[in-house]
């Protein structure tokens, strides 16, 4: 009784240690930071200060946020009309193969994104194999520009977080109760109502979980625009990175991710908050 | 618990103990090729711990953030060395101890960013100017920076993926200095780069070799080192020194201030001013070299490219970036926000 005691305690503390050091220790000192005032040769200096809050809503710099949101909703929704048929389908599966498949989803994780993104390079590029396929076939006579642009970046982004989007709907989907389905069905409902009536609110959960698990990391993946987008506008990532290592200007840099992590934190609440409206509509 | 303190005390203490026959280099990625690092360890016994970065701005981050993170060689590029003496974050060089310093290309001593040669010794230098694609466009047709703005190369391209240098291409355009730091002027380079945008394909520093030898981008900025590198791949490229100007720029050695292993430091200095060793650096790397009597002992096709060396004349034509101040580099910054973001 009193070994387990000890191991709980001992595992409790490691969480704890871990989490002060590399989480709440580091978003102390940005916070910090983002309240200090800019100085070429200590980085920050006193005294405290909103100023770089202030400066934060300039035009230019809404700009890059609502830019990110956009490319990052985006590239949220496709891989949510993309994964949840596949989740859908894969968590449905009895077929010994089932295995199979969710390995082949999380397969692409034991490589490094980064390289992945340059892999996406090579297929996309004017002598990629796309295009060398295609030109070979006598299809087209001239490459396509498939690189470079929007659509490139929301494709890098789509192939790197898919995976992220299918997961947690897949979970989500194998809980679902199959007697749900067929009562609704023995209701009289059609396979649309039965869809959205049942099977959609009740896998609301995981596509909510989902989306935030794919729409953090599509803001601030910066290699992505700067590799396949061809580096030609700014997201929050960029922002972030050319404030601490360009300008120097820390207290700028922090003060941009707590705008971003207060922004995320916000959408988080709004789920959480929802989520519990509902179960007070269901307790009546 | 008490076992936990000891061996926690033992690994920090032997780390600070560690003071042995060791030198600390920090230096760019790609330019030091491991066989040279091998071949001073050997002939030295020394042992080198060998770290590399990507940006003058990471190595400065990181130097500054923690001034005794105990390097003794690092590599910044000139304007750097410009800020960091300035700053008081490099240790004066004593030139006694290196007997090969005469080796140095006279053109890359007595600059304005280390007027007396104190604290940088020129290592590898490289210029912008534009790379051609000659199966693509008539290499003959662009002479100047103000070609690019012709209306045929609507979506063609490549640009560096850094302010002050695709900031320079309007500034020299405009007739004006490339280290100029009002505000007015740097807006009108704004504007005169917003009238370049639709012409741009993309932006990048990191990937121009495979950019340039696969054809993704067929003319753009580049430099002079990178389009020489791509040339041996794809023989259609050539690269021409703009003949309103272009910028210049000098990777150097310096001891960071308070370097642990000075001496050390001395003697790798002067093994890589050594004509041997900077020849096969030269040859390995494909960057220009600033040892002229490593650059004599190269092959004829590549001391006499006009690529990576070109005649005096021309180099006279390049101007070297200098330092400036905070301000005026967040001027730069926000006008390269709003320009990417097309406001």
């Amino acid at each position: 009784m009193k070994n387990d005691n000890a191991f709980k305690y001992f595992s409790l503390a490691t969480t704890w240690i871990w989490l002060i050091i590399f989480s709440f220790v580091p978003y102390g000192l940005v916070i910090f930071a983002s309240l200090m005032s800019h100085d070429t040769n200590h980085l920050i200096r006193l005294p405290f200060t909103l100023q770089n809050y202030v400066e934060l809503s300039e035009p230019i710099y809404i700009k890059i946020f609502i830019k990110s949101f956009y490319i990052a909703g985006i590239s949220t929704l496709i891989c949510l009309i993309l994964g949840y048929p596949f989740a859908y389908t894969l968590a449905r599966m009895k077929s010994r193969l089932k295995g199979l498949f969710i390995l082949l989803v999380i397969i692409p994780f034991w490589t490094s994104s980064l390289i992945r993104s340059y892999s996406m390079i090579a297929i996309l590029k004017a002598k990629g194999i796309i295009n060398s396929l295609l030109l070979s076939l006598g299809i087209i006579h001239e490459p396509i520009p498939m690189i470079f642009n929007n659509t490139s970046v929301i494709i890098g982004l789509v192939y790197n977080l898919l995976p992220f989007m299918i997961l947690p709907l897949m979970t989500n989907i194998e809980r679902l109760d199959n007697r749900l389905i067929d009562a609704a069905r023995d209701l009289g409902a059609n396979r649309i109502t039965t869809f959205r009536k049942i099977i959609l609110p009740l896998t609301m959960p995981g596509m909510i979980a989902g989306c935030i698990l794919v729409f953090l990391p599509a803001m601030t993946l910066f290699y992505i625009p700067d590799l396949l987008g061809g580096a030609k506008s700014i997201l929050l990532g960029n922002l972030i990175q050319n404030q601490f290592l360009i300008t120097q200007h820390w207290p700028l840099g922090s003060a941009t991710s707590i705008v971003l992590a207060i922004l995320l934190a916000v959408m988080i609440l709004i789920y959480l908050q929802s989520k519990r409206n509902k179960k007070e509509q269901d307790l009546l | 618990m008490r076992a936990l303190l000891i061996s926690l005390i033992l690994f920090f203490s032997t780390a600070a103990l560690a003071d042995e026959n060791i030198l600390n280099v920090y230096a760019w990625s790609g330019v030091i090729p491991d066989f040279i690092i091998q071949q001073f360890e050997k002939e030295t016994g020394i042992k080198v711990n060998f770290s590399t970065y990507d940006s003058n701005e990471t190595m400065y981050t990181k130097l500054r953030a923690n001034p005794r993170a105990g390097y003794d060689i690092i590599e910044p590029s000139s304007y750097y060395i410009d800020r960091m003496r300035r700053q008081q974050m490099l240790e004066p060089l004593d030139k006694k101890q290196l007997s090969h310093y005469k080796n140095i290309n006279s053109l890359f001593l007595k600059t304005h960013y280390d007027p007396e040669d104190k604290y940088s010794i020129p290592f590898i230098w490289g210029a912008t100017g534009i790379a051609v694609n000659k199966s693509a466009f008539d290499p003959k047709t662009i002479t100047r920076w103000s070609d690019l703005w012709k209306k045929i190369y609507l979506n063609q391209l490549m640009l560096l993926n850094d302010s002050r240098e695709v900031f320079s291409v309007a500034l020299i355009t405009l007739g004006r200095s490339i280290n100029e730091t009002e505000p007015k002027q740097i807006k009108e380079a704004y504007q005169k780069l917003k009238e370049l945008l639709p012409n741009v394909k993309l932006f990048n520093s990191d990937a121009t070799i495979s950019i340039l030898i696969d054809e993704d981008a067929t003319l753009g900025m580049a430099w002079n080192g990178d389009t020489f590198k791509a040339s041996l791949e794809n023989p259609h490229l050539t690269f021409i020194y703009p003949k309103d100007g272009f910028v210049i720029w000098v990777d150097t050695f310096a001891i960071p201030r308070n370097a642990p292993h000075q001496t050390n430091a001395y003697r790798f200095l002067n093994f890589m001013l050594r004509a041997d060793v900077a020849k096969k650096i030269a040859l390995d790397n494909n960057y220009p070299t600033a040892n002229l009597a490593a650059q004599n002992l190269l092959p004829n096709s590549i001391k006499h490219n006009p690529i990576i060396y070109p005649s005096r004349e021309v180099l006279k034509r390049g101007e070297f970036q200098r330092d400036m101040s905070d301000v005026a580099l967040g001027v730069y910054e926000k006008y390269w926000e709003k320009l990417k973001m097309g406001s």
